[in-house]
Protein backbone atom coordinates (compact mmCIF):
# COMPACT_ATOMS: atom_id res chain seq x y z
CA UNK A 1 0.00 0.00 0.00
CA UNK A 2 0.97 3.65 -0.37
CA UNK A 3 2.89 5.39 2.40
CA UNK A 4 0.69 5.79 5.46
CA UNK A 5 1.73 9.45 5.72
CA UNK A 6 -0.49 10.10 2.68
CA UNK A 7 -3.43 9.49 5.02
CA UNK A 8 -2.71 12.62 7.08
CA UNK A 9 -5.61 15.05 6.69
CA UNK A 10 -8.09 12.34 5.65
CA UNK A 11 -11.51 13.41 6.88
CA UNK A 12 -14.14 10.81 7.64
CA UNK A 13 -17.78 11.59 6.91
CA UNK A 14 -19.28 13.67 9.80
CA UNK A 15 -22.07 12.02 11.76
CA UNK A 16 -24.41 12.72 14.62
CA UNK A 17 -26.21 10.62 17.16
CA UNK A 18 -28.57 11.23 20.04
CA UNK A 19 -27.29 10.34 23.50
CA UNK A 20 -29.87 7.90 24.83
CA UNK A 21 -30.32 6.72 28.41
CA UNK A 22 -30.98 3.18 27.18
CA UNK A 23 -27.55 2.98 25.53
CA UNK A 24 -25.95 4.58 28.62
CA UNK A 25 -27.48 1.89 30.84
CA UNK A 26 -26.51 -0.84 28.37
CA UNK A 27 -22.86 0.28 28.37
CA UNK A 28 -22.73 0.70 32.15
CA UNK A 29 -24.16 -2.81 32.58
CA UNK A 30 -21.67 -4.32 30.11
CA UNK A 31 -18.76 -2.72 31.97
CA UNK A 32 -20.30 -3.66 35.32
CA UNK A 33 -20.30 -0.05 36.49
CA UNK A 34 -23.00 0.26 39.13
CA UNK A 35 -22.73 4.04 39.66
CA UNK A 36 -26.41 5.05 40.15
CA UNK A 37 -26.04 8.22 38.06
CA UNK A 38 -26.07 6.05 34.93
CA UNK A 39 -29.37 4.37 35.85
CA UNK A 40 -31.43 6.73 38.01
CA UNK A 41 -32.50 10.25 37.03
CA UNK A 42 -32.83 11.39 40.66
CA UNK A 43 -29.30 10.22 41.42
CA UNK A 44 -28.04 12.08 38.34
CA UNK A 45 -29.87 15.30 39.31
CA UNK A 46 -28.48 15.06 42.85
CA UNK A 47 -24.98 15.19 41.30
CA UNK A 48 -25.93 18.33 39.37
CA UNK A 49 -26.75 16.83 35.97
CA UNK A 50 -29.80 17.82 33.92
CA UNK A 51 -30.26 14.20 32.89
CA UNK A 52 -28.49 10.80 32.98
CA UNK A 53 -24.80 11.49 32.17
CA UNK A 54 -22.68 9.52 29.73
CA UNK A 55 -19.87 7.39 31.25
CA UNK A 56 -16.32 8.44 30.22
CA UNK A 57 -15.97 5.87 27.41
CA UNK A 58 -19.50 6.43 26.06
CA UNK A 59 -18.26 8.46 23.09
CA UNK A 60 -17.20 5.15 21.53
CA UNK A 61 -20.93 4.35 21.28
CA UNK A 62 -21.50 7.60 19.36
CA UNK A 63 -18.58 6.77 17.06
CA UNK A 64 -19.47 3.17 16.29
CA UNK A 65 -23.26 3.49 16.19
CA UNK A 66 -23.23 6.93 14.54
CA UNK A 67 -20.20 6.81 12.28
CA UNK A 68 -17.98 4.19 10.72
CA UNK A 69 -17.92 0.84 12.45
CA UNK A 70 -14.49 -0.36 13.52
CA UNK A 71 -14.37 -2.85 10.65
CA UNK A 72 -15.33 -0.23 8.04
CA UNK A 73 -12.85 2.34 9.38
CA UNK A 74 -9.99 -0.15 9.16
CA UNK A 75 -11.00 -0.97 5.57
CA UNK A 76 -11.13 2.74 4.66
CA UNK A 77 -7.54 3.09 5.89
CA UNK A 78 -6.48 0.18 3.71
CA UNK A 79 -5.41 -1.87 6.72
CA UNK A 80 -5.91 -5.59 7.25
CA UNK A 81 -8.36 -6.13 10.12
CA UNK A 82 -6.41 -8.92 11.77
CA UNK A 83 -3.21 -6.80 11.82
CA UNK A 84 -4.72 -3.78 13.58
CA UNK A 85 -4.48 -3.08 17.28
CA UNK A 86 -5.95 -0.27 19.36
CA UNK A 87 -2.83 1.42 20.70
CA UNK A 88 -4.09 4.38 22.70
CA UNK A 89 -7.28 6.26 23.44
CA UNK A 90 -7.66 9.72 24.92
CA UNK A 91 -10.64 11.86 25.87
CA UNK A 92 -10.81 15.49 26.91
CA UNK A 93 -14.12 16.73 28.35
CA UNK A 94 -15.25 20.38 28.25
CA UNK A 95 -18.88 20.02 29.36
CA UNK A 96 -21.49 17.55 30.55
CA UNK A 97 -22.85 14.99 28.08
CA UNK A 98 -26.29 13.75 29.12
CA UNK A 99 -29.20 11.73 27.77
CA UNK A 100 -31.22 13.91 25.41
CA UNK A 101 -28.16 15.59 23.90
CA UNK A 102 -27.44 15.18 20.20
CA UNK A 103 -23.73 15.02 19.40
CA UNK A 104 -22.34 16.00 16.00
CA UNK A 105 -18.90 14.64 15.27
CA UNK A 106 -16.12 15.59 12.87
CA UNK A 107 -13.31 13.10 12.49
CA UNK A 108 -9.88 13.60 10.94
CA UNK A 109 -6.69 11.59 10.69
CA UNK A 110 -4.14 13.96 12.19
CA UNK A 111 -0.93 11.96 12.60
CA UNK A 112 0.62 9.03 10.76
CA UNK A 113 4.05 7.51 10.92
CA UNK A 114 5.87 4.27 10.26
CA UNK A 115 7.82 2.85 13.18
CA UNK A 116 10.15 -0.12 13.31
CA UNK A 117 9.03 -2.89 15.64
CA UNK A 118 10.53 -6.06 17.10
CA UNK A 119 8.46 -8.18 14.71
CA UNK A 120 8.50 -5.78 11.74
CA UNK A 121 7.44 -2.26 10.80
CA UNK A 122 4.16 -0.75 11.98
CA UNK A 123 1.93 2.12 10.85
CA UNK A 124 0.76 4.32 13.72
CA UNK A 125 -2.22 6.55 12.92
CA UNK A 126 -4.03 9.03 15.17
CA UNK A 127 -7.61 10.12 14.47
CA UNK A 128 -9.02 13.16 16.26
CA UNK A 129 -12.78 13.55 16.77
CA UNK A 130 -14.54 16.70 17.90
CA UNK A 131 -17.96 16.35 19.55
CA UNK A 132 -20.42 19.25 19.56
CA UNK A 133 -23.84 19.20 21.20
CA UNK A 134 -27.15 20.59 19.94
CA UNK A 135 -26.15 24.05 21.21
CA UNK A 136 -23.00 23.83 19.09
CA UNK A 137 -20.85 23.68 22.24
CA UNK A 138 -17.67 21.65 21.94
CA UNK A 139 -18.15 19.10 24.73
CA UNK A 140 -15.34 16.66 24.03
CA UNK A 141 -12.34 15.79 21.88
CA UNK A 142 -11.01 12.26 21.43
CA UNK A 143 -7.75 10.92 20.01
CA UNK A 144 -7.65 7.32 18.84
CA UNK A 145 -4.32 5.67 18.01
CA UNK A 146 -4.35 2.57 15.83
CA UNK A 147 -1.33 0.35 15.21
CA UNK A 148 -1.18 -1.58 11.95
CA UNK A 149 1.51 -4.26 11.76
CA UNK A 150 2.94 -4.68 8.28
CA UNK B 1 -11.95 14.37 48.85
CA UNK B 2 -10.96 18.03 48.87
CA UNK B 3 -8.15 19.52 46.79
CA UNK B 4 -6.44 20.91 49.89
CA UNK B 5 -6.30 17.49 51.57
CA UNK B 6 -4.80 15.51 48.68
CA UNK B 7 -1.08 14.81 48.70
CA UNK B 8 1.12 13.78 45.80
CA UNK B 9 1.75 10.04 46.07
CA UNK B 10 -1.72 9.36 47.53
CA UNK B 11 -2.91 5.92 46.41
CA UNK B 12 -6.59 5.58 45.61
CA UNK B 13 -8.56 2.59 46.93
CA UNK B 14 -8.31 -0.40 44.58
CA UNK B 15 -11.37 -1.28 42.50
CA UNK B 16 -11.70 -5.07 42.12
CA UNK B 17 -13.76 -6.31 39.16
CA UNK B 18 -15.44 -9.68 38.74
CA UNK B 19 -13.85 -12.12 36.24
CA UNK B 20 -14.56 -11.23 32.63
CA UNK B 21 -17.04 -13.58 30.96
CA UNK B 22 -17.75 -14.52 27.33
CA UNK B 23 -21.30 -13.22 27.74
CA UNK B 24 -19.87 -9.91 28.95
CA UNK B 25 -18.00 -9.59 25.64
CA UNK B 26 -21.27 -10.08 23.77
CA UNK B 27 -22.95 -7.45 25.95
CA UNK B 28 -20.03 -5.09 25.37
CA UNK B 29 -20.07 -5.65 21.61
CA UNK B 30 -23.75 -4.74 21.42
CA UNK B 31 -23.43 -1.80 23.77
CA UNK B 32 -20.36 -0.28 22.13
CA UNK B 33 -21.05 -1.25 18.54
CA UNK B 34 -17.67 -2.98 18.23
CA UNK B 35 -18.44 -6.26 16.50
CA UNK B 36 -14.81 -7.11 15.63
CA UNK B 37 -14.95 -10.92 15.37
CA UNK B 38 -11.72 -11.38 17.36
CA UNK B 39 -13.86 -10.76 20.45
CA UNK B 40 -16.73 -13.01 19.45
CA UNK B 41 -15.86 -15.81 17.02
CA UNK B 42 -13.48 -18.65 17.97
CA UNK B 43 -12.51 -19.53 14.40
CA UNK B 44 -11.46 -15.96 13.63
CA UNK B 45 -9.37 -15.68 16.80
CA UNK B 46 -7.70 -19.07 16.14
CA UNK B 47 -6.99 -18.22 12.49
CA UNK B 48 -5.20 -15.09 13.77
CA UNK B 49 -3.17 -17.27 16.13
CA UNK B 50 -5.00 -16.08 19.25
CA UNK B 51 -7.86 -16.94 21.57
CA UNK B 52 -10.95 -14.77 21.99
CA UNK B 53 -9.89 -11.60 23.78
CA UNK B 54 -11.69 -8.77 25.54
CA UNK B 55 -12.19 -5.42 23.82
CA UNK B 56 -9.52 -2.97 24.96
CA UNK B 57 -12.29 -0.42 25.43
CA UNK B 58 -14.05 -2.74 27.90
CA UNK B 59 -10.93 -2.59 30.05
CA UNK B 60 -10.79 1.17 29.56
CA UNK B 61 -14.43 1.23 30.70
CA UNK B 62 -13.44 -0.61 33.89
CA UNK B 63 -10.49 1.74 34.31
CA UNK B 64 -12.78 4.76 34.00
CA UNK B 65 -15.17 3.19 36.52
CA UNK B 66 -12.24 3.18 38.93
CA UNK B 67 -11.39 6.80 38.13
CA UNK B 68 -14.97 7.95 38.69
CA UNK B 69 -15.12 6.09 41.99
CA UNK B 70 -12.22 8.34 43.08
CA UNK B 71 -13.23 11.65 41.50
CA UNK B 72 -16.67 12.77 40.38
CA UNK B 73 -17.57 12.04 36.73
CA UNK B 74 -18.49 15.70 36.44
CA UNK B 75 -14.98 16.80 37.38
CA UNK B 76 -13.07 14.48 35.04
CA UNK B 77 -11.30 16.65 32.47
CA UNK B 78 -8.86 14.33 30.69
CA UNK B 79 -8.35 10.60 30.45
CA UNK B 80 -5.75 9.02 28.20
CA UNK B 81 -4.67 5.39 28.14
CA UNK B 82 -2.27 3.07 26.37
CA UNK B 83 -3.27 -0.53 25.72
CA UNK B 84 -0.33 -2.78 26.64
CA UNK B 85 -1.47 -6.36 26.97
CA UNK B 86 -4.45 -8.40 25.84
CA UNK B 87 -7.08 -9.37 28.39
CA UNK B 88 -8.92 -12.70 28.19
CA UNK B 89 -12.21 -14.01 29.58
CA UNK B 90 -11.61 -15.47 33.04
CA UNK B 91 -9.19 -12.73 34.08
CA UNK B 92 -10.12 -10.44 36.98
CA UNK B 93 -9.12 -6.82 36.59
CA UNK B 94 -8.06 -4.46 39.39
CA UNK B 95 -7.94 -0.71 38.92
CA UNK B 96 -5.25 1.14 40.87
CA UNK B 97 -4.19 4.76 40.81
CA UNK B 98 -1.97 7.33 42.43
CA UNK B 99 -1.88 11.14 42.54
CA UNK B 100 1.14 12.42 40.59
CA UNK B 101 0.82 16.18 40.76
CA UNK B 102 -1.35 19.03 42.02
CA UNK B 103 -1.79 21.87 39.52
CA UNK B 104 -3.40 25.30 39.65
CA UNK B 105 -7.20 25.67 39.50
CA UNK B 106 -7.74 22.69 41.84
CA UNK B 107 -6.57 20.20 39.22
CA UNK B 108 -4.96 16.90 40.16
CA UNK B 109 -3.03 14.71 37.74
CA UNK B 110 -2.95 11.00 38.52
CA UNK B 111 -1.79 7.74 37.01
CA UNK B 112 -4.16 4.78 36.69
CA UNK B 113 -3.59 1.12 35.80
CA UNK B 114 -5.78 -1.85 34.97
CA UNK B 115 -3.99 -5.04 36.08
CA UNK B 116 -4.94 -8.68 36.39
CA UNK B 117 -4.64 -10.59 39.66
CA UNK B 118 -1.01 -11.51 38.80
CA UNK B 119 -0.13 -7.83 38.53
CA UNK B 120 0.17 -7.85 34.73
CA UNK B 121 -0.63 -4.35 33.47
CA UNK B 122 -3.24 -4.43 30.69
CA UNK B 123 -3.96 -0.71 30.31
CA UNK B 124 -2.10 2.25 31.77
CA UNK B 125 -3.09 5.87 31.76
CA UNK B 126 -3.18 9.37 33.14
CA UNK B 127 -6.20 11.38 34.18
CA UNK B 128 -6.82 14.98 35.20
CA UNK B 129 -9.72 16.09 37.36
CA UNK B 130 -10.76 19.08 39.36
CA UNK B 131 -11.40 18.50 43.03
CA UNK B 132 -13.79 20.49 45.18
CA UNK B 133 -12.18 23.04 47.47
CA UNK B 134 -12.76 23.55 51.17
CA UNK B 135 -12.90 27.29 50.51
Amino acid sequence: MANVKDLIGLEFQPYSLAVEKGKIKELALAIGDDNPIYYDLEAAKKEGYDNIPAPPTFLQVIDLWGGLGSVEKVEKLGFKLTRVLHGQQAYEFFGDIVAGDVLSVTSKLVEAEIKPGSTGAMDIVVTENQYRNQQDELVAISRNTLIHRH
Amino acid sequence: MFYEDVKEGYEFPVLEKEPITRVQLVRFAGASGDFHPLHLVEEVAEKAGMKILAHGMLIMGMLSQGVTSWVSRKNLKKLQVRFSKMTFPGESIQIVGKVLEKKADNIVVAEVFAKNSEGEVKVSGIFEATLPSRN
